[in-house]
């Protein structure tokens, strides 16, 4: 009886201590403090068509350009400040209207300074058949703070004279078709 | 980070599957798993808080050592192999259960036929949850290169438990070869939160006007009780209504165990088991938050003002604005709501063998007579929100000397197909002591393991006089 004793003593302390002696090894928590995800986001920015009319004024004449501000509260936001590390403004514009354009995109901040622009040449297109141009701006570095520190985007169409571009009317064949998206870059790092 | 600690300890460490302890007749606390199982002692009376102590944890399709092993490899490279590895069916689960107190005593006594009757109460935590693979994607890469992948809102599926459970039970033993048995439950949920019927997506498509367009198609729902005495922060009484809830004065519910024992011949035993049919009904401190939109957006259509003198781009911007303001608008209720326990069966089919016989016939001797040797296979099935998660095992129990139990068990589930695990039995005089372990390959490093449970407690028992 006593012999039984000891030995279910020793079995079940045998057990016990086996499982007391488990552990986690060879591992280190430590590297999670590393963790960097790169998410890369696009977003829908501008869009517009317009054909010859929308260009002129009451009295059937050409407007020099035309001008619409947008206020990107999205800019100002502490998560994209914090961890945007470059952003693409893509940028596609079609032209079928036999009249050259320049595009000009300007950020503006609180202050209304200017903080960034670039523009954006259209050729004319002599036939009325479209015509693409593409254009990719890169913020990066100091353009990026540019972009960061902006919170108004004012998109001006300007209508340019050109040798073989012609004269708006209300008759004008054509249409131009702008279209734009963002993409921004992460880097999420605690 | 700590999150992703605390995630990474759940990588370690099964749940709820009780292999070991289901059909270890020798213990008590399996009429807990089978109300319908033989009893074939007088009563129990188990030692308070230490009667039963569960442990339980686990997860599917990587190990804590997968993403932390001190390797020299990229800890992101890791990261994004594993989230790579995974995807909407794994899963992470975690389940807590200490009894308070329980006891058992026959109220009809012959070897033929008798009534078992047993009470207690326990505590219990579960936390149970999918990776949720489309958000992670989406954190990870973004919508960029992802055009036309929908991202379902499915995939963000949980659901957490703390609990305390009063029961009465009672075993009849019909004839020789049938005995049944049923528990009846109270259970006093202290805190509770899910959410398992979110539908939606959220997707980037080619757009029409625009170069892409959005499309947000939302229905999401999260239901929470209990949790608002943790949001008051100057609300000393917390341990008082964490008590009154323990003591049933939490949200309420109904719920029983069904169960049984065949044996068509001595050698042979049938067992199955339902446990928790039944319901919580959540009305003490009930919030619904709804989440029910649809938007499709292509962008910003500048309206110049040198033509069109009412509206400018700002006017669309803020039209725009407002309309996502309301996309992610969350609507709460107050309403009460009723959710079902999830649903365990646990069914065993075992071939009893070894009967220890005296070589001469003593009449003083009073040793076990009963089969030494038991071999069998187990299915173990629970209801999850999204599919049933289920163990089979195989297993081997022996009597090995008076007062001391061994069962082993070699299960395959979602976690893996090498899990062994052991329990002992062992008592001194009528105090009974158990501790039961599963994955044991894995004990010299824990840290490769997907699953870990641990089991054990104290029971003082009173033998059956006419054994």
């Amino acid at each position: 009886m006593k012999k039984s004793i000891q030995i279910r003593s020793l079995v079940t302390i045998l057990f016990i201590f086996f499982i007391n002696s488990s552990c986690i090894k060879g591992v280190d928590f430590e590297q999670a403090e590393s963790i960097i995800l790169k998410p890369i986001t696009e977003l829908s920015l501008i869009y517009t068509s317009l054909d010859a009319p929308d260009f002129l004024d009451e009295f059937g004449l050409e407007f020099p350009s035309i001008t619409d501000s947008v206020i990107l509260e999205v800019l100002s936001d502490d998560f994209l400040n914090e961890y945007l590390v470059r952003a693409d403004l893509v940028i596609e514009v079609t032209n079928s209207l036999n009249k050259d354009f320049e595009i000009q995109m300007e950020f503006y901040d609180n202050s209304n300074a200017l903080q960034h622009t670039f523009p954006v040449l259209i050729e004319n297109s002599v036939s009325n058949s479209p015509i693409i141009v593409e254009h990719i701006e890169v913020f990066t570095d100091s353009s990026l703070e540019a972009l960061k520190a902006s919170n108004r985007l004012d998109f001006k169409l300007l209508l340019l004279s050109s040798p073989t571009g012609s004269v708006l009317t209300n008759s004008s064949l054509g249409a131009i078709l702008f279209k734009s998206k963002v993409i921004f870059y992460f880097e999420i790092t605690e | 980070m700590r999150l992703l600690i605390f995630f990474g300890l759940f990588w370690s460490l099964q749940a709820q599957n009780k292999q070991l302890l289901y059909g270890f007749e020798d213990i008590p606390q399996q009429l807990l798993l089978n109300p319908g199982t033989n009893v074939d002692y007088r009563a129990y009376i188990g030692f308070p808080l230490l009667s039963n102590i569960n442990f339980n944890i686990g997860m599917s399709g990587v190990s804590t050592f997968d993403l932390f092993a001190k390797d020299g490899i990229d800890f992101n490279e890791k990261l994004r192999a594993i989230v790579s590895s995974l995807d909407a069916q794994d899963f992470f689960g975690f389940n807590q259960q200490i009894e308070f107190f329980s006891a058992g005593i026959r109220l009809k006594t012959s070897l033929e036929e008798s009534l078992f009757l047993s009470f207690g109460m326990y505590q219990e935590s579960d936390v149970f949850f999918y990776f949720p693979e489309d958000f992670v994607d989406l954190a990870y890469e973004g919508n960029y290169n992802n055009l036309n992948r929908y991202f379902n809102l499915s995939d963000l599926s949980f659901n957490s438990e703390v609990l305390s459970v009063f029961h009465v039970g009672i075993n009849k033993k019909i004839n020789s070869k049938w005995t049944v048995g049923m528990r009846g439950k109270v259970y006093s949920s202290i805190v509770q939160a899910s959410s398992t019927q979110n539908q939606g997506f959220f997707t980037t498509e080619q757009g029409t006007g625009n170069t892409l367009k959005h499309v947000f198609d939302l229905d999401m729902k999260l239901q929470t009780s209990g949790l608002s005495i943790f949001e008051d922060t100057t609300n000393l009484n917390r341990l008082d209504v964490l008590k009154k809830r323990i003591l049933l004065g939490g949200d309420l519910g109904l719920g029983f165990d069904v169960g049984f024992t065949y044996q068509p011949r001595p050698e042979w035993t049938i067992d199955a088991s339902l446990q928790d049919i039944g319901a919580i009904n959540y009305n003490t401190d009930p919030k619904t938050y709804i989440l029910d939109e649809y938007l499709e957006y292509e962008g910003i259509n500048p309206e110049f003002p040198e033509f069109a003198s009412s509206q400018n781009a700002q006017n669309y911007w803020d039209v725009i604005s407002d309309s996502f303001d309301e996309l992610f608008e969350i609507d709460s209720t107050l309403s009460s709501y009723t959710k079902w326990r999830p649903i365990k069966l646990n069914s065993s089919v075992s071939y009893n063998f070894g009967k220890k016989i005296d070589k001469y016939c003593n009449c003083l001797d009073t040793s076990d007579t009963s089969y030494q040797n038991r071999v069998g296979a187990h299915l173990f099935a629970m209801k999850r929100p999204k599919h049933i998660q289920w163990a089979f095992s195989a297993f081997y129990y022996r009597k090995l000397l008076k007062g001391l139990q061994l069962k082993t068990t070699y299960t395959v589930d979602s976690y893996s197909f090498k899990n062994i695990g052991l329990g002992i039995a062992t008592s001194l005089g009528p105090v009974q002591f158990f501790v039961m372990a599963d994955n044991l390959l894995e004990y010299q490093n824990l840290a490769k393991s997907q699953s870990v449970s641990l089991q054990l407690g104290f029971n003082y028992k009173f033998k059956n006089n006419e054994n």
